[in-house]
Formats: C-alpha cells, sequence, structure tokens
C-alpha cells in the first residue's frame, strides 16, 4: 500500500532538550496506525510536528508524496488531515450541533459571506446532523457543549474532527480521562468512522488494550526515538519493548501488587 | 404571509422600540407641553424645552450605543480585548471637526465636507484597525490589549499637543451646516443618528448570524481549535477589529457633532473603559446588552450628576462622588446579574423553557 503520511529524519528540539529525535516513519493509505510510548517519549510533539502546530527544527514530512513540512497548521485541515487533542478542546459555549457545523463549514467558501444568515446554508447543517448521528450524540444536539458528559465531550471531539471528512486523522489520546467502561463504545465509535470512509487514522495512545485490539501497526516511541514498529503481535512479542515500555509500566505495577 | 408572522414574532419588540424611538421627540413634546423644533426666537429656532432636552439625551444615547455595539463585536463575539477603541471614537470626531474647522477646505460646501468627513473616518479607522491587528494580534489576551493602549496613547497626547486643533483645549466646531447643527435644527440631527444606530444594530446583527459571525464565535469560545479546524482565525479578528474601528469612528462623528467639538477627551481611554464597563453591565455577547448598558448607563450619569441628596446631617453631591457610585453599580450588577443584565435574563428564560 503507499504511503499517504511520511516522515523523514524529523528532529524537533525545545532549547537544549530534544523531544524529537530524528524519526522516519511511513503510515499506509487506510491503515490504523498507533503510536505509543511511555510519558514523555516525544508522542505528542511528533503529533504536533504531522499536524502542523509545531514547525520541525530539521527533517521532512509528506503527504501523499508531496512536502507539507512548512503548510501553516490550519492550511493542514484544508488538505485533509485533522486532528484532535489530549485535552477535550471544543467550543463550550455553542451547541454541540452548531459545533460540527462550524467544522464542516470551515473548509468551505462562505466563512466570509457575512451578509446571510447561516440558515441559507443548509448543506452544512445536513452534514452536522449526519456527524451528530455518527457519534452518537444526536440526543444532545441542541445543548450547549459545555453540559456534555467528559465522554460526551470527547465525541463531540471526534464530531468536529469528522465533519469536514477528513483523509487523515490525527487522535491524540481519545480516550484520555475516560471511565473505563466508557472506552468500548468510543473504540466502536472509532471502528465506525474508519470504516465509513476508508480514513487513515494515527492515534497516540496510552491504553494498551485499545491499541491491541484495534491497530494495523503500531510504532513504540521511547525517548523521542522509535523503539519499535509492527503488527500488535510483532509488538507484543518484541523484548526490548517489553523491556522499556511494558516492562516498566505494567512489571512495576505487579511487583506492587504482589509484595 | 407565514413568513412575516414569524418575522413579527421575532421582531416584535425591536419594532415597538424603532416606533417609539420615532415618535420619540414628539411623544415628550407632547407629554410636556414644549415643541420638538425648540422655541422660535425671530426667525431661527431657539433649543429650548424637554423635547429638545431629550433629543440631546438621545443622541448621545445612539453614539454610544454604536460604540459599545462596536466594542461588543470584537470583545463580545470575538474575544479580542482591545484598550484602545477610544481612539478610533476620538478620531472620527477629529476627521469630521478639522475638515469643517480648517480654512484650507473653506470652499468646499459644508454638507460636502461632513460627508467626506463620514468616509474619510470609515476609510482610516479601517486602515488603522488593520494596521493595529496586523502588528499585534498574532499577540494575545492581555498583551495585544496593552499594544492598543499604548496605540491609543500615543494618539491621544498628539492631539493633546496639536496646535491647529488648539491642543488640550481642543478644536470648537463652529462651521456647522445649519441643517444638522444641534443648536439650531437638534431634531435633524436626532433623526441621523437615529437612522446610524438602527443600521449599526442590522448591520451587527446579521454578521453575527452569519457564517462569518459563527467563525467570530468559535475563535472566542476556542482559538486553537478554530485554528485546527482550518480557519485562518487572524483574517478573522483583522476582519473584526477593522469593522468595530469604523462603527466607533462613525459613533465620534456623533459625539462631536453634538457637542459641537473635537476634544482630546474623546480620545482618552475612558472611553474605552465605559465601553467596556457598558458592554458587561449590559451582557457580553448578546444583541440588545451593549444598547442598554450604554443607554442605561448614561441615563444614570445624566440624571443622578447634578443631584444633591441630604440625609440626616450630611450632604452628597452626587456629581462630586460619581465614580465611586458608579463603582457601586457596577458591583451590584456584577453580582446580580452574573452575565450582564440581558445575558442573565436571557439565560433565565432559555431555564424555564427547559423546564416546561
Amino acid at each position: 500500500m503507499p504511503a499517504i503520511l511520511e516522515t523523514r529524519n524529523l528532529r524537533k528540539e525545545f532549547g537544549g532538550l530534544v523531544a524529537v529525535a530524528d524519526v522516519s516513519l511511513t503510515i499506509e493509505r487506510g491503515a490504523m496506525h498507533s503510536i505509543i510510548g511511555p510519558n514523555g517519549a516525544g508522542k505528542t510533539t511528533f503529533f504536533n510536528l504531522l499536524s502542523g502546530k509545531y514547525a520541525p527544527t530539521q527533517g521532512t514530512v509528506f503527504y501523499n508524496g508531496n512536502d507539507i513540512t512548512h503548510v501553516p497548521f490550519h492550511q493542514r485541515a484544508h488538505l485533509g488531515i485533522g486532528r484532535s487533542f489530549q485535552i477535550t478542546n471544543i467550543f463550550p459555549n455553542l451547541t454541540v450541533l452548531e459545533n460540527i457545523r462550524l467544522a464542516a463549514q470551515a473548509l468551505s467558501s462562505v466563512n466570509f459571506r457575512f451578509w446571510r444568515s447561516v440558515t441559507a446554508y443548509p448543506e452544512f447543517t445536513r452534514r452536522a446532523l449526519e456527524v451528530v448521528e455518527l457519534v452518537g450524540l444526536r440526543d444532545a444536539a441542541h445543548y450547549p457543549a459545555s453540559v456534555l458528559p467528559h465522554g460526551g465531550k470527547r465525541k463531540l471531539e471526534l464530531g468536529i474532527l469528522l465533519a469536514p471528512n477528513p483523509e487523515v486523522l490525527l487522535l491524540d489520546e481519545p480516550t484520555a480521562g475516560m471511565a473505563s467502561e466508557q472506552v468500548p463504545e468510543l473504540i466502536a465509535t472509532i471502528d465506525t468512522i474508519r470504516k465509513e470512509g476508508g480514513r487513515t487514522i494515527v492515534m497516540v495512545e496510552h491504553n494498551m488494550s485499545v491499541v491491541m485490539g484495534i491497530s494495523d501497526r503500531i510504532t513504540v516511541m521511547n525517548l523521542g526515538s522509535l523503539l519499535a514498529e509492527g503488527t500488535p503481535a510483532e509488538i507484543a512479542a518484541n523484548e526490548t519493548v517489553q523491556r522499556v515500555y511494558l516492562g516498566e509500566l505494567y512489571g512495576s505495577a505487579d511487583e506492587l501488587v504482589h509484595k | 404571509m407565514q413568513s412575516w408572522r414569524q418575522f413579527l414574532k421575532e421582531n416584535w419588540f425591536f419594532l415597538a422600540v424603532f416606533v417609539v424611538l420615532v415618535l420619540f421627540p414628539h411623544l415628550v413634546g407632547w407629554l410636556t407641553e414644549s415643541s420638538p423644533f425648540g422655541v422660535l426666537r425671530g426667525d431661527r429656532y431657539i433649543m429650548r424645552g424637554e423635547s429638545t432636552l431629550w433629543q440631546a439625551i438621545l443622541i448621545e444615547s445612539f453614539a454610544l450605543s454604536v460604540l459599545v455595539m462596536s466594542y461588543n463585536l470584537m470583545f463580545g463575539f470575538t474575544g479580542v480585548i482591545s484598550f484602545g477603541h477610544a481612539m478610533f471614537f476620538g478620531l472620527g470626531g477629529y476627521i469630521v471637526g478639522m475638515l469643517l474647522e480648517f480654512p484650507e477646505f473653506a470652499g468646499i460646501d459644508p454638507a460636502l465636507r461632513l460627508f467626506i468627513g463620514l468616509l474619510l473616518t470609515i476609510v482610516i479607522c479601517g486602515v488603522i484597525g488593520l494596521g493595529i491587528g496586523f502588528a499585534s494580534l498574532r499577540l494575545r489576551g492581555v498583551y495585544f490589549a496593552i499594544f492598543t493602549l499604548a496605540v491609543a496613547e500615543m494618539v491621544w497626547i498628539y492631539f493633546s499637543r496639536f496646535d491647529r486643533t488648539n491642543g488640550e483645549d481642543g478644536l470648537t466646531i463652529s462651521q456647522m451646516p445649519a441643517w444638522i447643527d444641534p443648536s439650531q435644527n437638534r431634531l435633524a440631527l436626532y433623526y441621523v443618528s437615529f437612522v446610524i444606530f438602527v443600521l449599526t444594530f442590522i448591520f451587527i446583527r446579521r454578521l453575527v448570524n452569519s457564517p462569518t459571525g459563527a467563525v467570530f464565535k468559535a475563535i472566542r469560545e476556542n482559538e486553537d481549535r478554530a485554528q485546527a479546524i482550518g480557519y485562518h482565525t487572524l483574517r478573522f479578528k483583522l476582519m473584526a477589529i477593522t469593522i468595530a474601528g469604523m462603527f466607533a469612528g462613525i459613533a465620534g462623528i456623533i459625539h462631536a457633532i453634538l457637542q459641537k467639538s473635537a476634544r482630546p477627551e474623546f480620545l482618552n481611554v475612558k472611553f474605552t473603559v465605559d465601553s467596556l464597563l457598558m458592554t458587561i453591565i449590559g451582557g457580553v455577547g448578546t444583541f440588545t446588552g451593549p444598547v442598554i448598558g450604554s443607554t442605561g448607563l448614561y441615563l444614570l450619569d445624566n440624571q443622578l450628576r447634578d443631584q444633591v441628596v441630604t440625609i440626616g446631617s450630611t450632604t452628597i453631591d452626587i456629581g462630586d462622588s460619581w465614580n465611586l457610585i458608579l463603582g457601586f453599580i457596577f458591583v451590584i450588577v456584577v453580582l446580580i446579574f452574573p452575565y450582564g443584565v440581558v445575558g442573565t435574563y436571557q439565560r433565565w428564560r432559555a431555564g424555564r423553557k427547559n423546564k416546561s
């Protein structure tokens, strides 16, 4: 399968700290690609480089074979790359529908039509209603986003992302802070989204069980560089990964419990 | 037919206010038995009587309302806090004042000069707004506010020292075209400023309810997210500050014509702070809030300032301690109406609707 996103020797330094150290990674079209790693591994920084929130210190990002390293943040959305945030990031005082409608409108040419009412453009409302349905928020469509429970906000986050119909979704810890019994529902939603549009999803995740269950490929990061890459089975069998990441995380916790 | 009914149902309140304001000078005249045109002395009218007095109060309220509505467009709907809004307000007055007073423009018909003044104000305030935006909108929140304050103070100091407009004394406008002169034909100025007020209200309402306005609100709510979904937020913020600057300039023209002068105080940060307070008291991000906030505070100021209250042996001159009283009003309003008068009312109504 051809690569949809590719990074070559991507590097980001903050002062003396190297947050991402020369990462070269290929993401295949249509894949569900997860990036895992312990805290401080540089996952979110890497994500910010992919979405254009930060400019890299060195290296290149390719999207469909084109160099997009210097394409600004808001322009990447127009190319078809949507991203979500680890911290819930919505428009709190607007309704759920309006949140999504805004995202649907973003890539059109009506944004500077200031003399006509928004109701003169029903296509965006229609798309917003579709998406509200897809992420399972239909009953809450007319409530202000701020009153949604946390799980609902995470779904809204997905909805905002989905509204403009992007090719690539960058999900930054979509299950962050969710109660564990809500996680399977969200994962199911992500899976639906992926199948609906044949989309590519790149996901940073902390929750191991989530990643193992639905990913096609997994990349493990540690201290800013790539540690391993492969299918979930390969990653689970990889000794270095077990030692550095799984071992650290689960091994030490196990020891604490058993002592 | 159906759409007309719908329109009436949604806008009956505004239509009622509109009709009352159109009739207002005549209503007051009828109630107080004074002529809305003033008192005829020889071949000209003198502005005496309750009706003309109230016209002046409302003209000032219209000017302040336009100023505060423009501030609200920026602060309440787009989330950009500027401390330099008085600069646009004062500049509008100075541009018209200089056009009317400076001898080099004496050859042009005064009415035409007024019209040129309006166009120039819109262009200059727009260009300055755009320039300030370009230079500083990349700064966020308080840094942008400080930058606008600095620019506005520079303009204020410049006009305080500018010889040709008499420095701190300001420019007295004596060459006013008679048809709009508030000391000869106040009723005309009343209707002109009323039309400007209505057009501003409609324009801002349409703008905020348009796709562009939706983006303004998105920026206010969460600028990072608006960028992430693909909006070039800087452009929209530039648009908001430019439009707000233009309307503030127009408000300044009305103010200067009514005062028949352009003085450095008009450029002073006081007008910015007043706009901010009036927006907050009326209701941030509402349409009627700025109008109610500005008119309410101005009327209080106007009616209370000259009163002297005697309680027992202490006599309080309200004019002397006006700022103290204003402070109290502000604290009380913020406590009772945390979202401003209109904002709190709307939430209360929405809450009742949801329950029933």
